[in-house]
């Protein structure tokens, strides 16, 4: 990742842009939270990338190599075909770890939107926080940050996800599984 | 008075009460007697190339170093320091030329000899201290085997290919399919609460929970034109292998890849005449399915290999790596990473599913009725033949069968008796010639 302060050097956006970008990432997160996939879908760009890798604990003189790269270990690595078998799949209402559905509420902060070379295409730094319960006593939180690339679309949100890289704040996974969005 | 699990466990029978589940003191006697008495994985040559190279890794709950060393060979030390007990090693791998405790700064190089004391000269009698008297204690026993190196606490315990015997021929056709051998190229590690034996058992024995557990992820990830499982599963064709030592191993009897990724499955099939010559016709096509090598090395045939560290009777720590054909093409081993981490990691559409089942069972378990009545594992029984259909050892013609799970408790019991190896070595023995009659 960049330095915080090369990240800073980037061109600003107008205040609507950064207003509208973030009220497509909460309309985003009520998608996931209201267990509307199949809408949620719909944000992501055909050339979707949605990418998880895996960290681990390394000395400062290896940290570099602390993040998994492309093509080593990830938690998600999907194009648009896999993410809709993920969303079929919970809709065969025999993904047994989400049926019945658990209770999650995605809070999303931190957001800072980015110019890039094309006028339609943002860079997007978001930190989430993902609260899950389930069942009768189940409960966890996964925190961690996230990296999209965001793209003008003719929809009603305004916006569909190009690129999305996710940073769980995590080595060693400390939840049961990752049974749906981040 | 130590527990005695022989009151929860009839394997001939076919029976095992949830205690051994549940309980934290057979926990630690599990501690005790199945993880400092087994041949458990440490390393794979793949993940320690080099001189210097490190992973840690654990034995039951004991940390250790496993390194490469400057002459090729692999050491494996507690990651304990010998003055205080603080870990010595901190990273979960990396290359280096020793180990600094950073509590007093004793000093190990990667072989594990103690190197340096601060202020040695000036605070320790050598009357009373001798440098060499107190590295981390060493894994006294180590075995490289096609380079999947595995290590034992107990000097008496059989040798590695002794301790494998059959299952060494199943083992091989996960990872001896190839001139070359196999390379890791991924990891994900995990927290499931629940005990290291539910996880354990379905690799040895469980094809049978596929259909109805994984029932979604079969349905969404068809590969057009494949059987997919549906005519096997009705056929219920296939075979399952339990061993005397507690391993078991179980697949359907296919005629081709079993892979639902089309370049996988075109790859697997293109090389299988040369496998077959490696390994024979039955083993090429068939036989991997799944696996466990006891206690608590696990694989399947997607080349997802694991060990569940235990965690307390109700916690368990997954490391799952993916394996590969070192010899596969670039694009092929591209494929296998993103097959297992869609499927076998903890997003893995197969594997979430799993764990919802060993929890629910786990949090049951805490019910004093629930451990009372016996669990039933009589799949299959009294149908077990020895050296059948060209399959070595004692198998069941089925897949869907317990005889893998009546294997890892009746060794489990063995084992949690207390009675050393080479007594256990001998009951092995008089049951074989007992059951050949």
């Amino acid at each position: 990742m960049p330095l915080v302060s090369e990240r800073r050097a980037r061109t600003a956006v107008p205040v609507e842009v950064q207003r509208d970008v973030e009220r497509f990432l909460f309309d985003e997160a009520d998608l996931l939270d209201d267990w509307e996939f199949r809408e949620w879908l719909g944000l992501m760009a055909p050339d979707i990338h949605y990418w998880a890798p895996t960290r681990e604990n390394r000395l400062y003189r290896e940290r570099k190599k602390e993040m998994a790269g492309p093509g080593e270990s990830a938690y998600f690595d999907e194009r648009h075909a896999e993410l809709t078998q993920r969303v079929d799949r919970l809709y065969t209402h025999m993904a047994w770890a989400e049926e019945p559905p658990s209770r999650t509420r995605h809070l999303i902060t931190n957001i800072r939107v980015g110019a890039t070379e094309r006028a339609d295409e943002f860079d997007v730094e978001s930190s989430f926080y993902v609260y899950r319960t389930r069942g009768e006593r189940d409960v966890d939180h996964v925190v961690g940050k996230r990296y999209d690339l965001i793209r003008r679309a003719d929809n009603p949100y305004g916006f569909q996800i190009a690129k999305r890289t996710i940073v769980f704040d995590m080595a060693t996974l400390l939840v049961k599984n990752l049974s749906l969005f981040y | 008075m130590t527990v005695d699990v022989s009151q929860y466990i009839d394997a001939d029978r076919g029976f095992v009460r949830g205690e051994i589940f549940h309980s934290r003191e057979i926990y630690e006697r599990e501690l005790e007697q199945v993880f400092a008495r087994s041949w458990l994985f440490l390393a794979h040559d793949s993940m320690i190339p080099k001189p210097g190279d490190f992973i840690q890794n654990y034995m039951g709950e004991d940390p250790v170093v496993v390194a490469r060393q400057r002459d090729g060979s692999v050491k494996a030390f507690m990651n304990q320091c010998r003055h205080r007990g603080m870990r010595i090693c901190r990273a979960d791998r990396g290359n280096a030329k020793s180990f600094m405790c950073s509590f007093h700064g004793w000093t190990y190089d990667t072989a594990g000899n103690l190197i340096h004391v601060p202020h040695e000269e000036d605070i320790y009698d050598p009357k009373v201290f001798d440098k060499k008297d107190w590295g981390p204690a060493q894994v006294p026993r180590l075995a490289n085997y096609k380079g999947f190196i595995f290590g034992n606490w107990d000097p008496d315990a059989p040798e590695f290919e002794e301790y494998l015997g059959d299952m060494a021929w199943y083992f091989d056709a996960y990872i001896d399919r190839y001139e070359g051998g196999m390379e890791a190229i991924a990891l994900h590690k995990w927290v499931i609460p629940c005990n290291w034996k539910f996880n354990a058992e379905q690799p040895a024995s469980d094809m049978y929970h596929a259909e109805v557990s994984h029932a979604s992820a079969v349905q969404v990830l068809k590969r057009p034109g494949a059987d997919n499982g549906a005519t096997r599963y009705a056929k219920g064709k296939g075979h399952q292998f339990g061993s005397p030592y507690g391993h078991g191993a179980g697949w359907f009897d296919t005629t081709e890849s079993s892979s639902r990724n089309p370049i996988i499955a075109a790859w697997e099939n293109e090389t299988q005449p040369q496998v077959a010559e490696r390994l024979g016709e039955v083993r090429a096509a068939a036989v991997r399915g799944h696996a466990n090598i006891f206690p608590t090395f696990m694989m399947l045939n997607n080349g997802s290999l694991r060990v569940t560290h235990p965690r307390g009777p109700e916690e368990m720590e997954v490391w799952s790596w993916t394996f590969v054909p070192v010899v596969a093409p670039p694009e092929v081993k591209e494929q296998y990473r993103i097959e297992v981490l869609r499927t076998f990691s903890p997003g893995g559409m197969f594997e979430q599913d799993d764990a919802e089942n060993w929890l629910e069972e786990q949090r049951i378990l805490r019910g004093h009725m629930a451990r009372k009545n016996p669990l039933i594992y009589t799949m299959q029984l009294g149908n077990a033949r020895r050296n059948a259909d060209g399959f070595p050892g004692t198998t069941v013609p089925h897949c869907y069968a317990d005889e893998g799970a009546r294997a890892m408790y009746r060794h489990y019991e063995d084992l949690m008796s207390g009675a050393p190896w080479p007594e256990l070595v001998e009951l092995k023995k008089r049951r074989e010639q007992e059951a050949a009659g």
